[in-house]
């Protein structure tokens, strides 16, 4: 909403300081997003045409001599307005600055045009900033209204009442009642401890005398209220009506009401109104619509102007649309409406969508005289469907779907009919028609005094609450300690006890509410859980060198299906684009797409991980099972202490480098390593000879693989072969919990006896085949195997390796002797060649 | 014949003890002092070749003998001692006072990872309202129409979802059984208010959409909610709490701001701004928002069951994005989700 502050000064007769008043309505929730100031361009006088003439060569430029005050000069000018001698026009004298739209000034100087030398520039309203869309220059004597023209020589600032500063207001859906200047005033009046009341309306110039048979006998009847004095003139109203109102659906039109001003002229506004017009962000149209737009931005209630002589049947029937039923809108546009849609139509079809736009046939044109001025309420859901589902989001849908006032219907149509009689010389009808089927009656609400302090913690007094109320419009009652307050119509927000609350510590002032800290009292029912774990997972895993990235939780169907990821999904039903379409089932092709990425733009590796949700439908219209997963994905040169952290040694990740992670993860989180171990459910994605189960404890908690060559082209990792694990995070979390903290180890106190052993074993025997052999061979003696070697190549025959093993001989109870551990040893050597054929090298 | 072993015995004891100490002597490394030992102790060594001799000597001078050459023994012994200690304590002096290391070469490191700065932000959002007594709680990413509104107090039909353009995904049923992908995170006020009595203090923090996608729009971003339950709270707490929260998390040299402002769910409702303080010479730096908050509505709490007579509470809402981009001076939130290695690794 752009607020003028020349408009809101006149409302509440205050001086208002810009930046406190900015300060002032963005604390009382209309929050200023934007100044923007106006101002009269200096060196821009009041110029009399002394001489205009065609020049030679170009047809379309005069030679013009004007009178600035003090002198007469010669400038070009290419208008096709320019006046006759005489005339006055606006005059940019050498050295003045013009603003332009898009930034930046144009500098008026001496010029050459044409082979003639021009000292300034006649301008047009646009190059003035002073108005929009002028088809020429701006000249004095084609302005209505203006009484006296400025001496030639007299300011721009000094000429024409020119110069104001917009607020541009954020304003919440809640405050309909501030899409007009008056509801603006009005809160800032409250929040200075001002009285307000809306200007009264002037009485029109002329007032048509008696019953001209346009407004019918009946309820619906109504005298419009204006002050001041009339003259009593005579229209000639035969064949304009007499004019009916019929409501067919009272619920989504609960009233309708009409005024009428017979005898106008269209033309164009004067200055001061297509200048409001204009710094509040409107195109002046004609005098009679640009009454209609004004009315609008001061009351925030739109209306709409009918050329009452096309309104067939001269009558107005308010109904919804028959499923399919067409209009053209004044935007030339044709209209497809269901029955859900609300229409103004005249006797025979629709004129207008109801608060969204009128129709083409019946708007006011430049042969229009006489009017039918229409301001009604209506539902605003009902507004709101129709407007979202057309596409049409115009001024006034705006404001009847957020709720405009229903009951001041007669101001407004009074202050309408006045002001379009004063521009148009029409003569307005004292007497208008107000089809009010369903009252919308102002709220009544309960405020007792001590919920006050139970909800803002602290005191605020009785008085000062009334009077807050009372100057935002509401009746006030008081009853001991109870406050019966009644809601101006204004205020549809205002419906429960706290909504008054808000509104007396709004107008009393937010920085009142002191700071206060509470004793927050532990619940009962809390658990760190799921969080806290999830905080875990991310810290390990980035401790380890992975840098976490977070992908969108939507994809392309097309990603999943390269990533070979679980087919049903969830999918958006009204997407922004074909990219984010569906819930990611894998977290598989953004980490891949990611890596993929940096290793075009010349990253020698990737590690990456995730910790996102993978959503699964469920049957039945269940939420879809949302998840939890932990994703690591590598590719590229490794980095690390193997690798290529110091100078030297570069690698290529493999398959033991993600499984790695995944131990040290799970090692760190869980206080015991994680199993790797061949799987029958291969996913898809997976490499068929580079992929295994994770497990702990014997609960399968994850998958590791190399990422299937197929897949990682698919996904863009060219010759790069992916790394790739998954965890699913609540089974590992439940896993761990399960198994409960790790116990103190039992330090023994004899020392071990350390021994090697080389094999040579043929490929087909896993290492942790043979290390389980050396185990079981070596007897209860063995504390540990480990692995420190393994080689195969030059001096090993093809198709089998070398596997260098560490064997712990320990008895807890005494010192071990060689001649015991050589026999524990020599049966270890035993069982690895009688289980894998391996012989000691 | 043994008189002339003894002979020989003699001399190749004075020999020895005349060359074993220059020998000695001259050795300037340790290596260099092992083999000058060796020359004479050493199983090749002359007093160990010399011994050998012993057998011919006769037998009456053995004794003086063996007493000579043990003498001689522990003397090359003690040398030595002496010669490799002066040694180590030269070579430590040359260490100690010799050239520098190049400390240029790179140190072998571990390359840890990073968080992604999102993260890092929530976390760092999560331990503050940890250590004031707010737990942590996460919640589904889609929900119900009926959650992530009408029971949140969205009237039907109105503008104020208007900020809220929704995505719906397939699978949910009509109206408030709709499956949307929740467009805040103050869903989990009704899941966590639902299935538990107060007090309750929880913070939850993930991932919210919207359908908006520009310059400034992710469709995808990360909200923190919170909100705290009890009898007796009022919208003072909620000052005084987010207060001491700011004060956290930007230092106590700042200015907080409270202003008046529109959510369905709360009343009254708030917005909180912030801004530098203005210290000696240099002005306040210019307002910026951080969250909305208020107190919750008394019809969010009739609809989980709470009675609004008995107990209040007060909630707000923060954008983890926005605080993370001001924090490291993030241009443009598009870039936190773009994944590029060399952003995330510079967090």
């Amino acid at each position: 909403m752009r607020a003028s502050i020349q408009w809101l000064r006149e409302l509440t007769g205050l001086e208002l300081n810009i930046d406190e008043l900015a300060e002032k309505l963005t604390n009382i929730g209309l929050e200023v997003d934007v100044i923007e100031r106006f101002e009269a361009v200096d060196k821009v006088v009041v110029g009399q045409v002394r001489s205009k003439e065609k020049h030679p060569d170009k047809d379309r430029l005069s030679i013009v001599t004007v009178f600035d005050g003090t002198e007469e000069i010669v400038v070009i000018c290419g208008a096709p307005n320019v006046p006759e001698p005489g005339g006055h026009i606006l005059f940019a004298q050498v050295g003045a600055s013009l603003p332009l739209e898009e930034g930046g000034t144009m500098d008026i100087g001496e010029r050459k045009i044409a082979g003639v030398v021009s000292r300034g520039m006649i301008c047009s309203e646009t190059e003035l900033r002073i108005g929009t869309g002028s088809a020429g220059i701006f000249v004095f004597e084609d302005e209505p209204g203006l009484t006296e023209i400025p001496k030639p020589g007299t300011p721009l600032a000094e000429a024409l009442p020119v110069g104001d500063v917009v607020f541009e207001i954020g304003l919440t859906p809640n405050r309909p009642d501030c899409l007009g200047h008056i509801g603006i005033a009005r809160d800032i009046a409250a929040v200075m401890g001002h009285p307000f009341a809306p200007p009264a309306v002037k009485a029109p110039a002329k007032v048509a005398a008696g019953v001209t048979g346009v407004v019918p006998d009946g309820d619906m009847r109504v005298a419009l209220e204006w002050e001041g004095e009339s003259t009593a003139t005579e229209v000639d109203a035969s064949g304009l009506g007499p004019f009916a109102v019929e409501i067919d659906d009272a619920e989504r039109c609960p009233r309708y009401g009409a005024a009428f001003v017979l005898g106008g002229q269209v033309g164009k506004s004067p200055f001061w109104l297509r200048y409001r017009l204009h710094v509040l962000g409107l195109r002046s149209r004609s005098n009679l619509v640009d009454a209609t737009n004004l009315v609008m931005l001061e009351t925030g209630h739109p209306l709409h102007g009918f050329d009452l002589e096309t309104l067939r049947g001269r009558k107005i029937v308010v109904r919804t649309a028959t499923e399919g039923e067409q209009m053209t809108t004044l935007d030339d546009e044709e209209r497809t409406l269901g029955a859900d849609d609300l229409l103004i139509c005249d006797g025979e079809g629709p004129v207008a969508i109801a608060g969204v736009m009128g129709g083409e046939d019946s708007e006011i044109g430049d042969s229009t005289t006489h009017v039918a001025i229409e301001c009604a309420y209506f539902d605003p859901r009902s507004i709101r469907r129709t407007s979202r589902r057309l596409g049409m989001h115009t001024d006034a849908s705006h404001r009847f779907e957020r709720g405009v006032d229903p009951n001041d219907v007669r101001y407004v149509l009074a202050r309408t009919a006045s002001l379009m009689a004063e521009l148009g010389g029409g003569v307005a009808l004292a007497e208008g028609l107000d089809a009010h089927p369903t009252p919308i009656e102002r709220r009544k609400i309960t405020l007792r005094v001590p919920r006050l302090d139970a909800l803002l913690g602290f005191t605020v007094q009785r008085a000062t609450a009334q009077a807050c109320l009372e100057r935002l419009g509401c009746d006030v009652k008081v009853d001991g300690d109870v406050l019966e307050v009644t809601a101006p119509s204004w205020r549809p927000d205002l419906a429960i006890e706290e909504d008054l609350i808000e509104e007396v510590v709004r107008v009393h002032g937010y920085e009142h509410v002191p700071a206060l800290v509470p004793a927050i009292r532990p619940s009962r029912s809390g658990s760190p859980g799921p969080a806290r774990f999830e905080r875990q997972v991310k810290e390990q895993v980035a401790a380890l060198g992975l840098y976490e990235a977070i992908n969108h939780a939507f994809v392309a169907p097309g990603d999943l299906a390269k990533a070979r990821a679980p087919e049903a999904v969830v999918k958006v039903v009204n997407p922004l684009s074909e990219e984010r379409s569906v819930m990611r089932t894998s977290l598989l092709p953004g980490l891949a797409t990611a890596a993929g990425h940096a290793l075009r733009r010349q990253a020698p590796g990737a590690g990456l991980f995730e910790v996102g949700r993978t959503i699964h439908p469920r049957d039945g219209g269940e939420l879809p099972e949302e998840r939890d997963t932990l994703a690591i994905f590598l590719a590229g040169a490794a980095h690390g202490p193997d690798g290529n952290a110091w100078i030297g040694g570069e690698r290529a990740y493999d398959f033991y480098d993600v499984k790695g992670f995944v131990e040290a993860t799970v090692d760190a989180l869980a206080g015991q390593l994680p199993a790797v171990v061949p799987t029958d459910d291969v996913p898809a994605w997976a490499h068929p000879r580079r992929v295994g189960a994770i497990e702990l404890g014997g609960t399968k908690v994850g998958v590791v693989a190399e990422l299937h060559p197929e897949v990682g082209e698919a996904l863009g990792l060219e010759e790069h072969r992916g790394q790739y694990a998954e965890l699913d995070l609540a089974t590992l979390r439940e896993t761990i919990e399960a198994a409960g903290v790790s116990r103190a180890p039992h330090l023994p106190k004899v020392p071990a006896v350390i021994r090697d052993m080389a094999l040579l074993v043929d490929t087909e025997h896993t290492a942790g085949s043979v290390a389980e052999a050396l185990a079981d061979g070596g007897g209860e003696l063995v504390e540990s195997v480990t692995l420190f070697d393994r080689y195969e190549g030059k001096g090993v025959p093809e198709g089998k390796r070398s596997l260098a093993f560490r064997l712990v001989y320990r008895d807890p109870s005494a010192t071990l002797t060689d001649k015991v551990v050589d026999k524990a040893h020599q049966k270890a050597a035993n069982a690895a060649k009688a289980r894998c054929g391996a012989e000691l090298r | 014949m043994s008189d002339e072993a003894l002979e020989k015995f003699r001399a190749g004891l004075a020999t020895i003890e005349g060359e074993y100490q220059p020998a000695l002597e001259a050795a300037t490394n340790e290596n260099a002092l092992r083999e000058a030992r060796a020359k004479f102790t050493g199983p090749q060594g002359a007093l160990t070749e010399l011994m050998k001799g012993m057998k011919d000597v006769p037998g009456k001078h053995r004794r003086e003998l063996g007493q000579a050459s043990n003498a001689l023994k522990n003397a090359v012994q003690a040398l030595f001692d002496a010669r490799l200690e002066a040694i180590e304590k030269e070579a430590l002096r040359a260490e100690l006072e010799g050239p520098m290391l190049d400390l240029t070469l790179p140190g072998r490191r571990p390359m840890p990872g990073r968080l992604h700065p999102v993260t890092r932000a929530e976390y760092d959002l999560l331990d503050i309202f940890g250590s004031m007594g707010f737990e942590t709680a996460r919640g589904p990413e889609i929900d119900t129409f009926g959650r992530c509104f009408s029971q949140l107090g969205f009237p039907p039909d109105h503008p104020a979802t208007d900020e809220h353009d929704t995505f719906y995904v397939s699978g949910g049923g009509e109206g408030d059984e709709a499956h949307v992908l929740r467009t805040h995170t103050s869903t989990m006020q009704i899941r966590e208010m639902s299935r538990r009595e107060p007090p309750l203090a929880v913070v939850s923090p993930g991932k919210v959409f919207r359908r908006d996608d520009d310059a400034t729009h992710s469709p995808m971003f990360h909200q923190l909610e919170g909100f705290l339950v009890d009898e007796g709270i009022t919208m003072a707490h909620l000052q005084g709490m987010l207060t001491v929260f700011l004060e956290r998390f930007f230092g106590t040299a700042i200015d907080v701001r409270f202003r008046a402002s529109y959510f369905p769910f709360v009343e009254p409702g708030a917005e909180l701004d912030v801004r530098r303080a203005a210290q000696g010479d240099e002005p306040a730096g210019p307002w910026m928002e951080i969250l909305g908050c208020g107190m919750i509505h008394p019809t969010v709490l009739r609809n989980v069951g709470y009675d609004p007579e008995k107990v209040s509470g007060f909630a707000f809402g923060m954008g983890v994005d926005r605080i993370a981009m001001v924090r490291h001076a993030i241009p443009n939130i598009k870039a936190l989700y773009d994944n590029d290695v060399r952003f995330l690794s510079a967090f």
